[in-house]
This record gives structure tokens, sequence and C-alpha cells, in this order.
């Protein structure tokens, strides 16, 4: 004979202490003039045991490390706009502004050739939140030329860390996984020159990216020991993966 | 953590404040990677809910209203971001009792030297929304309150859908799903 609910449901509430007084006592009479409830309070009473007494996974050491290194840096947002901010509001400067932006934009794209990667512009010499210049070599690049996305991705190297330097531009939002094999390889920090738009999630062997519009920013891995490596990159627009690449890093002899 | 606390931390979060969130960080990263790896039954997967989870609550800080608890807010999130991680993944259905319990023989399963992945095998055979009242109660230790709160519910429901899910769960244990 099935249970009636209303003394099941007094059962699941018992064991889990949320019955009154009342309740409880009236459970209490049914329970002992009844042995299917008793029969169901105890399989209840153990499935709830079991539950209660699973242990807490600890999260993985480097997950907390890996999620402050993953959040865009902060704009206190009491921060006046600044000079150039309230210049630009006013619609003639804007224009004037942008004209001017081009052609030193364009000046300077001319001039490329004779800059070093110590440029103000390049993420990869951006280090942690210090933001240190440094010296990196180039290992390997690769162009992207797809519908929803294009532009370059390289991987340069100094000592230990590697630098996957992203220069991209994305009709719409795409994904960007970075997969690595090899376990001596870790997630080490994040850089970008815009300031938001741009996310990254770290997880033991791969970086996952998203992103969207022209967006330049840097990716900063510690490659202890100097391995040879491959970091396999895949880019996905709607799910779908748009464009796989590879990128080698070999140690200098 | 009380809720003074947890407002201070957040109200130091929305003027900027990295260490405040650090603070939020490591009160409750335990508990939301736990939420998910038991959603999920994958660490790595838990992992990357986990990081998800406070991406979101350092962009949306500012819309999180401050009169209601931190925890229902933020275990909503995480709720949510791992049943869009299992539709993602192609696996917001449960798992077939025979799935779930792959590689075990049937003395394994209710054994108690495999209790705990026992357990957990059987938490994926149940339906998303069902598993979701069992990980707040059991993993999360909420009360019927607190989880129609966090799922935004009636009470009534909470108790019926904790009720069906552990007559689901027994089956699943005892092989009779």
């Amino acid at each position: 004979m099935a249970i009636e609910q209303k003394y099941a449901d007094l059962i699941n509430a018992a064991i889990d202490g949320e019955i009154s007084a009342e309740h409880k006592a009236e459970l209490d009479t049914f329970l002992e003039g009844n042995a299917e409830g008793r029969a169901l309070h105890d399989e209840l009473a153990s499935l709830c045991g079991a539950l209660d007494g699973l242990d807490q996974e600890d999260p993985p050491a480097h997950l907390r490390h890996a999620i402050m290194n993953s959040i865009p840096p902060t704009r206190k947002p009491d921060e006046s706009p600044g000079f150039l901010h309230s210049l630009l509001a006013m619609p003639a400067f804007k224009y004037a502004f942008t004209f001017a932006a081009g052609v030193i934009l364009a000046l300077t794209i001319v001039d490329s050739s004779n800059l070093s990667n110590r440029a103000f512009d390049d993420v990869t010499g951006l280090v942690g939140t210090i933001a240190q210049p440094i010296d990196s070599t180039l290992a390997s690049a690769i162009s992207v030329d797809e519908l929803d996305v294009a532009g370059v991705v390289s991987l340069r190297s100094a000592g230990s860390l590697m630098i996957l330097d992203f220069d991209l531009n994305s009709r719409k939002h795409i994904e960007i996984e970075a997969g690595y094999s090899d376990p001596s390889i870790w997630f080490n920090g994040f850089a970008q020159l815009e300031s938001d738009d741009t996310t990254v999630a770290a997880a033991p062997g791969r970086v996952r990216l998203g992103m969207k519009g022209k967006r330049r920013y840097a990716v900063f891995l510690h490659n202890q020991g100097e391995h040879e490596t491959t970091v396999n990159l895949r880019f996905l627009a709607d799910g779908e993966v748009v464009h796989k690449a590879s990128l080698e890093f070999k140690p200098k002899d | 953590m009380s809720k003074t606390d947890d407002t201070q931390l957040i109200e130091r979060c929305r003027s900027g404040d990295r260490q405040a969130f650090e603070s939020l960080l490591v009160e409750y990263e335990k508990p939301v990677f736990n939420a998910a790896y038991r959603m999920l039954n994958s660490r790595d997967d838990a992992q990357d809910v986990t990081q998800t989870v406070f991406l979101k609550v350092f962009e949306n800080i500012g819309q999180f209203d401050p009169t209601r608890r931190f925890f229902s807010w933020i275990y909503r999130i995480t709720l949510n971001e791992s049943i869009n991680w299992l539709g993602k993944t192609n696996r917001l259905e449960p798992l077939t009792h025979e799935a779930a319990f792959e590689g075990k023989g049937p003395e394994q399963e209710v054994e108690s030297a495999n209790v705990s992945s026992s357990v957990q095998a059987a938490l994926m055979t149940i339906k998303s929304d069902y598993r979701s009242v069992v990980v707040l109660k059991h993993f999360l230790g909420c009360s019927y309150v607190e989880i129609s709160q966090i799922l935004d519910i009636p009470e009534k429901t909470v108790k019926s859908r904790l009720y069906t899910a552990r007559q689901q769960l027994k089956g699943a244990l005892t092989g009779n799903s």
C-alpha cells in the first residue's frame, strides 16, 4: 500500500530538519503504526546520510590564481573621464581627433619596420600588473583569414616565458582555444590593450579566450625548462570551429 | 561569513577593489567549485564553470541587489552556468543508468567502498532541475526557503522536487531506474 503523500512529505521534512514540533509528533504516531512508513524513512535517511557524507572536493590549487589573472583591470567609478575624453565628447573635436589619429596611425605603420618589440603598443612587453617591457624572440606566427575572424597570432619567447600575441579582428563574438599538451607549461598571465570585452579562462593544458571586434592582447605561459612544444589554436564562432592552426616553439641549441 | 561582511566586500568590489574580490573568491571558491562538480561530474568542467562564475560576478557586481544574500546570487549563477555547460556539451539529458555506472559491477554500485562515486553516478541519472535541488540541499546546505529563493520557485516545488529526486536516486542506486 502506498504511503499517503502527506506522510511522505513529513518524512522528508523530518530528515531535512525542517519539521515543526506539531508535525513531528504527528509523524511519530504515524511511523509507530506503519512499517512501510518506517522503511521509507530509513531508506531516505540512509540516502541523505550518504549524500551529506560525501567529501567536499578541493578546487585545483592554481584556480584562484587563474581567476584573479583572468579578471580585467578595474577603473574606479569615481575616476573623472579625463581631459581627452571630455575633449572628444565635443563633436567638432571628435572628427578632428579621428583624422589626426588616422594620420598618426598611418605614419606609425609606415615606420613600423624600425620599431623594436619594446614599443608600448606591443602587449607582449607587458608582464603582470607592473608592465615591465621585456625583450622577446619570435618563435612562430600564423595568419587567420576567415569570414568571421582575421589577423595574426604569434608565439614569442623570453627565457621560460612564452607569449601568445593575438592581433585579431572579428565581426562577431568568437572564442579561441589555445591548447598545449606539455603538463609542465602553465598559464601565467594575460595583458590587453583594450580594457574590456576580452575574456580569458585558463585550465590545465589550455586557455580559452572570448573576443569581439578589433583586439590586441597577450597570453603568458610559463615553460619551465624551455621545452620544445606546440600550441594548438582553435577558433570558434557560434560554437563551430572556423579555423585551426598550430604554433611551434623550439629552443635554441 | 556574515551578510554584513559580504555586503562590505561587495561595496568595495564595486569601487574596483580587487583585494575585496579576492576575499569573496576565497570564501566562495570551494562551494562554487563543488556545486559545479556535483552538477557536471567532471573536475575540468567544474573548473571552467567556476572561472566563468567568478568572471560573471566580477562583471555584474554592479547589478547585484544588496538587499539580497550574496550566496543566493552566486549559487544561482553557478547552477545556471552548470546547466548551460551541460547544454553546450549536449549532456543536458540525464545519463542512463548503464552509462552513469559504466565500468562498475552491481556489487560495487552500493558497496560502501565506492559510495562516493556511486552516489555521484546516481546523481547524473536524474534531470538537472532535480539535481540542482539536491546540490543546494546536500552540498551547499541550503534550507527550503533559501533553495526557493535561489531557484525562484515556490517552496512547495522545492519539496516535491527533492522528494522526486530522492526517489529517483534511490532507484538508481538499487538499479531500479
